[in-house]
């Protein structure tokens, strides 16, 4: 296994202002390979979107040691793409300006970054959006306009912070697809958050169970089905068994606290 | 297209102007036939109409208008200048805010236009004078209007352009500036309204000419038609500058016409 991420007994204590601190991360320690497709789940507020703000540079954690390809994480960077969980576009820009919005920050010229932007919207199922604005757009397509501009750049690791949790099923199911084809193709590292055991089990080479908060990597299991998975492969009893096993070790952690 | 389509269509101009147009003929009606006043201290639409009709082939009312107008486009250009750099300080460091808010909220809320009299002695009764007055009227909603939609930016979009690699510059650019937007689009009404009456009262003392002056003038002389001439042709402006303005944020802003919720 080649390491991408390497994130080691990585703690972090927010302190408000008038408030008590919150721990949210304590001694997690979890390992990501070149390629792989690694899903969190854990409570809610274990410190899951904690744990990728530090992987995406916006938080630096109080102890421990975070890299990426051995370097140590010291700020954002090209290489990390997030897609955000309230899909976070600039809703003065339209489509294509909002996927633009890494290239230009990277300073690409305009021509090429709108015929870079345009092939990723066109990726994205969104020809024809280009120049909407956002509140133009469903949930979905919001989410692949969130879903291309992370990708424009090309980065080498996609964070995503719970990106489908405000879609409908079927909606849900089909950016699921989307986003495996796309990752087959890309071969890019993905950490990916979730709520549902069923997107985990299904998208994920390996899926770590976080604990309640301060978090930890409590339990990492491998799941061994074959790629490319579809739909019918939800129904297999090997995923409901796998399904199972990570309902377990996430319970206790629910019913705990 | 049907009657009921075409009323769809222009619903806003048309009760905008049904309101107006009832106003007016209630009070004619009322001065005519209920009321009857002596002319010499009220006035009624139709004499003001035929005031009108002279003044606008006169000369004066476009010589007061020129004057008027000048004061006011340097002091609310210098107004929007100042006070929304400022505002946008002010917003984004906490410092600034701390220095300088109890200073702009006393300033803000006191009757500035007490100041009036002082600032025409120092700055003089012409161009100066009045322009100075106009610019502290109207820059207080810029300053405060700025501040508060800078405090207000998304954390999350912030946190966007910060993982894409932005700077601080980017940050202001990108999202911050865009999102001040519809707070200074509603300062800049507020400050128009304050402005205007920066002019009024700045040519109502000592000046002699200019339109508040006119209006002073004809007050004095008890020419009332002519006085609401003056009036009448502020507030059209008034009117006019406000829905210059919406239709400015709507070509400047597409993106706002999703967000209204009628
Ligand atoms: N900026 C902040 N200031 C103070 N406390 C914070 C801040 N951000 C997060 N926390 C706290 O840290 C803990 C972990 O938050 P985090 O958002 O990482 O949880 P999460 O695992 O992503 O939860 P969820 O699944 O509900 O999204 C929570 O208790 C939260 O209250
Ligand atoms: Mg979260």
């Amino acid at each position: 296994m080649v390491p991408c991420i390497q994130a080691r007994d990585i703690s972090l204590t927010f302190k408000p202002k008038n408030r008590d601190p919150v721990t949210a991360l304590k001694e997690l320690t979890l390992d990501v390979a070149k390629g792989e497709f690694v899903s969190l789940v854990g409570p809610s507020g274990c410190g899951k979107s904690t744990f990728l703000n530090v992987l995406l540079g916006l938080l630096k954690p109080d102890g421990g040691e975070i890299r990426l390809n051995g370097k140590q994480i010291t700020g954002p960077g090209q290489e990390r793409a997030m897609v955000f969980q309230e899909f976070g576009l600039l809703p003065w820009r339209t489509v294509l300006a909002n996927v633009e919005l890494g290239l230009e920050l990277k300073g690409v010229q305009a021509s090429v970054r709108r015929e870079r932007a345009m092939e990723l919207i066109k990726m994205a199922g969104l020809a024809g959006f280009a120049s909407h604005y956002p509140h133009e757009l469903s949930g979905g397509m919001k989410q692949r306009v969130g879903l291309a501009r992370a990708l424009v750049t090309d980065p080498e690791v996609l964070l995503m912070d719970e990106p489908f949790a405000a879609l409908d099923a079927q909606t849900r199911d089909l950016m699921q697809l989307e986003l495996l084809q796309i990752w087959d193709r890309t071969k890019k590292t993905v950490v990916f958050v979730t709520h549902s055991i069923e997107e985990a089990a299904y998208l994920s080479d390996r899926v770590i169970v976080i604990s309640a908060r301060p978090g930890r990597a409590k339990d990492v299991m491998k799941i061994a089905l074959p790629r490319p998975r579809d739909y019918e492969m939800r129904l297999s009893a090997e995923f409901n068994d796998i399904k199972a096993r990570i309902w377990a070790s996430l319970k206790e952690e629910l019913v705990t606290k | 297209m049907g009657l009921k389509e075409k009323y769809h269509e222009y619903h806003r101009p048309i009760l905008g102007m049904a309101s107006v147009i009832g106003l007016i003929l209630l009070w004619e009606l009322t001065l005519t036939y209920l009321i009857p006043v002596d002319p010499f201290f009220f006035t009624k639409p139709s004499l003001i109409g035929t005031a009108f009709r002279e003044q606008l082939f006169g000369e004066r009312l476009w010589r007061d208008l020129a004057i008027s107008s000048r004061a006011f486009i340097w002091g609310f250009s210098l107004s929007v200048i100042v006070g929304i750099p400022l505002g946008a300080v002010m917003g984004w460091r906490r410092r600034v805010e701390y220095t300088l808010d109890p200073l702009l909220t006393a300033l803000y809320a006191s009757p500035l236009v007490a100041l009036a009299p002082l600032l025409i002695i120092f700055f003089g009764v012409g161009l100066l004078g009045k322009a100075v007055l106009v610019f502290l009227l109207a820059v207080f909603p810029f300053i405060f209007n700025t501040s508060a939609g800078v405090k207000s930016a998304d954390p999350l979009l912030i946190n966007v352009v910060r993982s894409f690699g932005g700077k601080e510059l980017d940050l202001y650019l990108k999202v911050i500036l865009p999102g001040t937007f519809p707070y200074i689009v509603a300062g800049t009404r507020l400050a128009i309204g304050r402005g205007l009456v920066g002019i009024i009262v700045g040519e109502f003392y000592a000046a002699s000419e200019g339109i508040g002056f006119a209006i002073q003038n004809y007050g004095d002389t008890y020419r009332l038609p002519d006085m609401f001439v003056g009036i009448i042709v502020l507030s059209a402006i008034a009117v006019a500058l406000t829905e210059l303005l919406r239709k400015a944020e709507l070509m400047v802003a597409p993106w706002r016409a999703g967000e209204e919720i009628r």
